[in-house]
């Protein structure tokens, strides 16, 4: 037995991979880290998961999750994507317009959308069910997204769909270690080797900014896509502040040296290997655009060059296996294969020689969202839209003149907030303009109190000269019952992000390798044509919150005025003086005779008891009576025990 | 239920025998007199026969919201550890935190939770099911989840799925005043709702003995409502006394721990699964001087006697192996057999049962000196209409006084 056990293992195992690369379930894990301009970096972890469809390969997996495929099939879910966000993305400074901001910059709190493949009017129950399902698999309060009042169906603004999406968003949600792990349960290897093993909690939940991301897309129940099967993509996406060894120093020209970074200075650890189940584990090192061409001004300037150096100015400590260039712009890519390092742990890092200062390709518009007006009756919601420089790169120049931007606007309102929708007006440039002009489609469903939220979906026409654009629309504060109060409810309340998307242009990147592009899922995600998409803040509205002892008090001042009065009421009309005393004086005059008030008060205790239940005694004449009848027992009791056996 | 017919109908065999009526009746009222009935051997055939402990539970509540309340938070990760650690699974752990204090943007330690200044146990490791949280933490939803009234989209991880065999560890922190708890600041449990709770999880058999155990002010006053045989409690303090903060970490700048937990926890960090400790030794290990409060037990309600309860019961999940070489009917005979040995919490403790046995006691008695049959019914319907025991014993009172003057007067 002892010998046979190890073979039959080996046996598996060997069986398993066989199985692994001939049966099409595949799994890889990537990790792409990116210097950002604000001396932060960020980490974006990749994680994908494949399995072929149920009709040709069966029930059984060996590394897609089990959950995710249960869900899959009991939901009927086409599309699904969760994200848990921390901290809210800069993208003045992190970037705008590139895959990673689009798809991966996500609203503080939990998101959550899904588009179901199941008769219309089933849609609501299967979302209810998934949100008490997801929130069992990832330790959240997702269920509270189940009522009517906490998701929406957007029509178009959201996503291109045919009615069966529903959208929903809890901004206060806490994401933390209990949310991470089993989210990393889902991974053939959990966070033991390869990529993941990396993950320490304190380092993520540290940094500035961490999105932990889901998305399902299947292919199970309809023949509508490309790719048949389920796809389970996970993403984990970090803004962190590398440790600064060096002082800072600072340059004549009042440049701040980059910090030097390395895997193991953010995470503490360095990667020790591959996940042995991953089809692929590489990490990729981007430097953007914007900062190679500083890179090659630096170089130009200081030409004398190492050769270590990839580009004048950075340092990296591990030569890469592969450098990429991107096909429009010049972003570089290089990447690092982990399993050719296999032998000894791979510390990625950078060093910087000179200060560099660049700044990241923006969204043609920076979306800001504010409220206006003060009080605790009604205010304004302003959502203003500014240019950025990169607007004019994106364009081109020659066009402003003549050219439009569209711009679409999804806002979900919760139903306390009620929004006036015939107030809606946009400024642009200060201006105000007839909406009509500038607004292309508007699309309104208001909100209804305790059934559901108001939704508006905006597409908006602007002339690419426009500055600035400032969206207002005006709204009440409603009133909440006293348990519809959170226990915190001076806090204030959180109006959900509103998604700004830009469907004129698109958040791709193209790198092209020798043949890495086709095997890299993480590129080949980069090069997929998705809108650009941004979100804006969340709201914090202050509605007036009620002191909530207030009911205590007015329910006991009035219980005690309703008892005085009542009281005093039934007393006066109920007492009789002249009885009373008859009573006593005949008391006192019956005293004499204690055996015939002693028989006269059982018989009437008996008769009194089943004919007037209303009349009770108080209680101690009940225990004397008690007593006297035990006693009487006892003397009973001997009297016949005595008669029967004496 | 078969049981009791027979042994009325012994009953009703025995009146005839018109010598014996008196020893009848002496035994009735020696039984009124014992103050423990339930105790009495006679009783035990009614009961059914006790479930085995196949399995554990434990329900970790905090209940308390805002940073200020950091401890209590360590209060239920510490039990949480401590129970993880000697055995029960994750899937078996119900843990409602009411805020989130590891990623809280006051920690200076992200994602950690420290219950000690020294900082070397983190509390909040990579492997924490927190099942309900937040806003979820409500009176409402506790209730559910011990009475198992969920909405069906419940999913299984959040429902306390426990049977008749099942020894539950209810562990409650929070602030607490005269017989409540509040949840969250903003509502209360009452010892009642506890108790009520408690009292239907009995009739649901969702438990075999359950452990309540409550670090607040006034913790001892939550247990006055429970009645329901099989609970055991233990209380930080006394009514009127306050449960104190056991030291203020000034890293993370709020006091860290209570001091019953923290004492609790002393005694647990000694203790491996194997261990043999008894709940007893827990209870001997508080001392006031150090609680700054009296530790309140009450056992009332549980007849193991605690020096052979293992504190594994209920803190671990350690279940009794039993070794045999053949196949799985002698080991189901085997475990029927058992169970008859065994002390247990609820034997023969149901009133009802109680007073259909007075019941049936009565009836003979009363039938003895009414000739009519007609009588006799009115008189049996009309005692088993009442449901207060203390009129009943009147009415027998009388009725025998009556009887005994008439047999007096008769032969006189």
């Amino acid at each position: 037995m002892g010998i046979i056990q190890p073979v039959l293992i080996v046996a598996l195992v060997v069986l398993g991979c066989f199985n692994l690369c001939y049966g099409g379930e595949e799994f890889s894990e990537e990790l792409l880290l990116r210097p950002l301009p604000d001396r932060k970096v960020l980490a974006h972890f990749h994680f994908e998961s494949t399995t072929p469809p149920t009709k040709d390969y069966g029930h059984h997996h060996h590394l897609f999750p089990k959950a995710i495929y249960q869900l899959v099939h009991k939901f009927r879910i086409r599309e699904l994507e969760l994200s848990f966000t921390q901290g809210r993305w800069n993208y003045e400074r992190w970037g705008g317009s590139d895959p990673i901001s689009s798809s991966n910059a996500k609203p503080p709190g939990v998101e959550l959308w899904a588009i179901f493949d199941v008769p219309l009017d089933q849609v609501d129950a299967t979302w209810k069910n998934l949100t008490h399902t997801l929130s069992g698999l990832f330790c959240a309060s997702i269920n509270f997204l189940d009522s009517t009042t906490a998701y929406s169906s957007p029509a178009w603004a959201f996503q291109q769909s045919s009615g069966s999406i529903r959208y929903g968003a809890l901004p206060r949600e806490a994401v933390c270690t209990e949310n991470l792990t089993p989210w990393l349960k889902l991974l053939p290897c959990r966070d033991k080797s390869g990529l993941a093993s990396i993950l320490d909690r304190p380092a993520i939940y540290r940094g500035f900014y961490h999105s932990q991301r889901l998305r399902i897309t299947s292919n199970e129940f309809g023949s509508e896509g490309i790719e048949p099967g389920i796809d389970l993509e996970q993403t984990l996406t970090i803004v962190v502040q590398p440790d600064d060894q060096r002082t800072s120093t600072s340059y004549s020209s009042g440049k701040m040296l980059q910090p030097d970074w390395s895997i193991r200075s953010i995470f503490g650890r360095k990667i020790s290997g591959t996940c042995v189940l991953a089809r692929s584990s590489s990490v990729f090192l981007e430097l953007e655009s914007t900062l190679v061409s500083e890179l090659n001004k630096v170089g130009v300037d200081n030409a004398a060059s190492d050769g270590e150096q990839v580009y004048p100015g950075v340092e990296l400590s591990v030569a890469p296996d592969q450098v990429i260039k991107e096909r429009k712009s010049s972003s570089v890519l290089f990447e690092f294969s982990v399993k050719k390092h296999d032998y000894k742990p791979l510390d990625i890092g950078v060093k910087w020689k000179y200060p560099i200062v660049w700044s990241c390709v923006q969204a043609p518009f920076q979306a800001n969202r504010f409220l206006m007006g003060s009080g605790n009756e009604r205010g304004s919601i302003a959502i203003s839209l500014r240019a950025t420089n990169h607007q004019r790169i994106i364009v081109g120049d020659e066009f402003r003149d003549n050219c439009e931007m569209r711009v679409v606007i999804f806002q979900v309102v919760p139903w306390y907030v009620k929004i006036y929708f015939h107030t809606v007006q946009v400024f642009l440039d200060g201006r105000l303009e007839h909406t009509p002009a500038v607004i292309e489609i508007i699309q309104v469903s208001p909100s209804e109190d305790r059934v559901s939220p108001g939704v508006m979906e905006i597409a908006l026409r602007l002339p690419c000269s426009t500055v600035s654009a400032v969206i207002t629309v005006n709204f009440d504060k409603g009133f909440l019952h006293i348990d519809e109060y959170p226990p915190d409810a001076n806090q204030g309340y959180d109006i959900p992000s509103a998604v700004v998307r830009f469907p004129d242009i698109q958040a791709s990147t193209y790198y092209l390798g020798e043949n890495s592009s086709q095997n890299s899922p993480i590129l080949s995600k980069f090069q997929e044509n998705n809108p650009v998409l941004s979100y804006t803040e969340v709201l914090l509205v202050p509605l007036a919150t009620p002191d909530f002892s207030m009911p205590y008090n007015v329910i006991t001042i009035t219980c005690t005025v309703f008892a005085l009065y009542f009281g005093s009421l039934l007393n006066v009309l109920r007492r009789r003086v002249g009885e009373e005393e008859r009573l006593l004086k005949q008391k006192a005059a019956g005293k004499t005779a204690l055996l015939p008030l002693i028989l006269s008060k059982l018989s009437s205790k008996l008769r009194g008891r089943s004919r007037e239940p209303s009349e009770s005694p108080s209680p101690s004449p009940l225990l004397s009576n008690k007593l006297i009848m035990k006693v009487i027992l006892l003397a009973g009791l001997a009297v016949a025990w005595h008669f029967y056996f004496g | 239920m078969g049981a009791l017919f027979a042994e009325r109908k012994r009953w009703r065999k025995c009146f005839f025998f018109n010598r014996l009526r008196l020893c009848l009746l002496l035994l009735y009222f020696a039984l009124l007199s014992s103050a423990h009935l339930c105790e009495s051997a006679t009783f035990d055939s009614f009961s059914s026969s006790p479930t085995a402990h196949t399995n554990n539970w434990a329900v970790l509540v905090c209940t308390s919201r805002f940073w200020f309340n950091y401890r209590h938070m360590a209060n239920t990760l510490s039990l949480y550890r401590t129970v993880k650690r000697l055995g029960i699974p994750d899937e078996r752990i119900i843990l409602m935190l009411a805020d989130d204090m590891a990623c809280n943007a006051r920690n200076k330690y992200p994602a950690q939770v420290f219950n000690n200044e020294n900082h070397r146990l983190n509390l909040y490791g990579d492997n924490v099911e927190v099942d309900y949280r937040g806003y979820e933490v409500t009176v409402e939803n506790f209730l559910r989840v011990l009475t198992g009234r969920h909405e069906s989209a419940v999913p299984r991880s959040k429902r306390l799925l426990s049977d008749e065999g099942s020894h539950i560890l209810l562990y409650m922190t929070g602030h607490g005043g005269d017989e409540f708890l509040k949840f969250q600041d903003s509502e209360e449990l009452q010892s009642h709702d506890l108790a009520d709770a408690v009292k239907q999880m009995k009739e649901k058999h969702r438990f075999k003995e359950l452990l309540v155990m409550v670090d607040t002010c006034q913790a001892a006053t939550l247990f006055n409502q429970l009645h329901s045989p099989g609970v055991l409690a233990i209380g930080s303090s006394m009514k009127g006394e306050n449960s104190y903060s056991h030291h203020l970490d000034s890293d993370v700048g709020v006091s860290v721990v209570d001091r019953f937990t923290f004492y609790t926890l002393a005694f647990f960090e000694r203790l491996n699964t194997y261990s043999n400790a008894s709940l007893n030794s827990l209870f001997r290990s508080y001392s006031s001087n150090m609680l700054m409060s009296t530790a309140y037990y009450r056992t009332d309600l549980c007849e193991r006697p605690l020096d052979k309860v293992p504190v594994t019961d209920f803190f671990g999940s350690v279940m009794e192996t039993i070794h045999t070489d053949s196949t799985y009917k002698s080991v189901l005979e085997k475990r029927i057999v058992k169970p008859t040995s065994e002390y247990s919490c609820n034997n023969a403790n149901n009133q009802a049962e109680q007073k259909r046995f007075f019941s049936g006691i009565v009836d003979p008695g009363t039938k003895e000196y009414s000739s009519s049959q007609c009588i006799w019914n009115v008189l049996r319907n009309k005692v088993e209409k009442i449901d207060n025991t203390d009129e009943l014993v009147n009415y027998g009172l009388v009725i025998m006084v009556l009887l005994v003057a008439l047999s007096t007067w008769v032969s006189i």
